[in-house]
């Protein structure tokens, strides 16, 4: 373990000295000039950046808008599929309006504001409670003159959308970053099959360094937690970690956005090793859950709960582990950067200037640990696959108590 | 407001899973025949080519240890066989030396008998010659004697003569 996290580290040490560098600057600079943007229209706001949204944004408040595709039933009870360019089209086609009660909305220009705004106010009056929040939501509206909507809900007019099936902005990078490694990993295996790498050493930078997360993932994950079985599991260890991995390192470019920072991706990801896991387990994991074995049959019926309890609560630690750590690490960075702004408007443009040396150093260093955190957390979410899967398709031996303590 | 945001950061979303969902099976089903299948199995190739290298160059170097140790016996053994044919050829070559050595002898020994043996021969006939000579020339001086009717006192020198000429023959 320990010689194996000292590879993992030293790999990380590598990517950071060769790979990383520049890619610092750049960051610096492409989380200013947004913050930039935002800050002229009176809202810093980490959470928008880190969140999913309808829109591809640049700095200087440029933004691609991305399509939406929405399944809806009419009130005739008819359903269909409506297509449109973007949200703004979306609702200049008068079939849609921003669901008021998300908490999303900000307004996507201002009688579209204005009809949330009201929407919200008349759903308010049911609810006291409610009515300071979307005071609070109806300010911070006002302040945005663009219109910086992120993942917003659409109502119909005509009837109820049943499924939004839009192309949001972390499905998009998800996406790029399946693409990319299937075109770089599909290269790789037909140098493979021309005999580099079979035949010979692997050459070049690129096969060197995906052969060693492939045999990082082979020897180091999958055999040791599987054992016999690890060759039918290893393809889907292999995507997971190149997947998430891609995904957490593509967070730190700049304009680009962390599909693994949402949860939804992420939980679709441990329902996949859910699935996985119960098609591994054998007749043994499943009477162990039924009932552990050398237990006194009066305690059986408690610990039957438990049992199936933690064959949930894995699954939804794996994805909330993953989803929290990409996400915390990116609200902090922008935090960081906006606490340039926060400091200028506190105590003037002299002293924001003046201490951003400071916080851009911060920034830096949650860089580095981020670049540390993506390698870690696409470490763990895999290893954590193979040992679940491994637990699930082991032969009996009781070790079970274990390594449940340690998942 | 910062508890809203924080909301919709957690807030599933139904339409992102289904195509999320879609698209990464797809993804891993793709790469599994595309890119896992060929990587691994070239890796593993690799491995068990590395693996019969090693082996079969302990194996190589064994053999070759063995070769060599044979090769040493034989040496050993030739040097040997060496040794003891050189003997045997000094051994023989002796022999035959020594047997050459007696043949010439005897080959010399026989000649010089021969050689007595002809010079006998030779002799008997030279005495034979000459007693048929000394015959042949009695009886000539006989028929002189005879021919030129001697006195006796001629005849009587004449024989005496011959007579002298015998002896000192």
């Amino acid at each position: 373990m320990t010689t194996l996290s000292g590879r993992a580290l030293l790999l990380l040490a590598m990517l950071f000295a060769f790979g990383a560098g520049p890619a610092f600057a750049q960051e610096q600079d492409a989380h200013g000039e947004a913050a930039d943007a935002d800050h002229e229209e009176g809202v810093f706001d980490p959470v928008h950046h880190v969140g999913n949204g309808d829109a591809v944004e640049f700095f200087l408040g440029i933004e691609i808008p991305l399509p939406r595709i929405l399944i809806v039933r009419n009130n005739d009870g008819s359903i269909a599929p409506k297509f449109y360019a973007s949200t703004h089209s979306a609702i200049e086609s008068g079939d849609f309006h921003l669901a008021p009660e998300h908490p999303a909305v900000k307004g996507i220009d201002e009688e579209e504001m204005l009809d949330s705004v009201e929407a919200a106010d008349s759903h308010d009056a049911a609810v006291a409670d409610d009515a300071h929040a979307a005071d609070e939501h109806a300010d911070g509206a006002a302040g945005d003159e663009e219109g910086v909507e992120h993942e917003p809900v659409l109502s119909y007019a005509n009837g109820e959308v049943l499924m939004d099936l839009s192309i949001t902005r972390h499905l998009l990078f998800a996406w790029i970053v399946m693409v990319l490694l299937y075109v770089v990993l599909t290269r790789m295996a037909r140098k493979y099959q021309q005999g580099v790498g079979r035949e010979s050493a692997p050459k070049g930078k690129t096969q060197n360094m995906i052969e060693t997360f492939v045999l990082f993932v082979r020897d180091d994950i999958a055999r040791p937690n599987i054992g016999d079985k690890a060759p039918k599991y290893t393809p889907y260890l292999l995507s997971v970690f190149f997947f998430i991995l891609t995904a957490n390192l593509f967070g730190l470019l700049p304009f680009s956005a962390t599909s693994t920072s949402n949860i939804t991706v992420t939980a679709t990801l441990a329902i996949l090793t859910f699935i996985v896991t119960q098609l591994a387990g054998t007749k043994d994991y499943w009477k162990h859950l039924a009932g552990p074995p050398g237990v006194p049959l009066l305690v059986r019926p408690l610990l039957i709960p438990v049992e199936i309890l933690g064959l949930f609560t894995k699954p939804f630690a794996l994805a909330v582990r993953l989803f929290a750590n990409m996400t915390a690490g990116h609200i902090v960075i922008l935090s960081l950067i906006g606490l340039i702004f926060t400091f200028t408007e506190a105590y003037g443009p002299a002293v924001g200037t003046g201490t951003s040396v400071v916080w851009v150093a911060f920034t830096l260093f949650i860089l580095c640990l981020e670049l540390l955190v993506a390698f870690l957390q696409a470490y763990i979410f895999t290893m954590l696959s193979a040992l679940f899967i491994g637990m699930a398709a082991e032969e009996h031996d009781h070790e079970h108590e274990h390594e449940e303590a340690h998942a | 407001m910062q508890l809203y945001l924080a909301a919709s950061l957690l807030s599933p979303d139904p339409g992102l899973a289904f195509w999320f969902l879609i698209t990464f099976v797809i993804f891993m089903w793709l790469l599994r025949s595309k890119a896992w299948g060929p990587i691994t199995a070239a890796l593993e190739e690799r491995e068990q080519r590395i693996d019969e290298s090693i082996k079969s160059a302990d194996r190589a170097l064994a053999e070759a240890k063995q070769i060599q140790a044979d090769n040493m016996k034989a040496r050993r053994e030739a040097e040997q066989q060496a040794q003891t044919i050189l003997r045997e050829a000094r051994e023989s070559a002796e022999k035959i030396r020594t047997a050459e050595l007696e043949k010439t002898k005897d080959s010399i020994q026989h000649l010089q008998e021969n050689a007595k043996q002809e010079i006998e021969r030779e002799k008997q006939k030279a005495m034979t010659d000459l007693r048929s000579q000394v015959a042949e020339l009695a009886i000539g001086a006989a028929q002189k004697i005879l021919a030129e009717n001697l006195d006796k006192e001629r005849q009587g020198k004449l024989v005496d003569s011959f007579i002298n000429e015998l002896r000192k023959n």
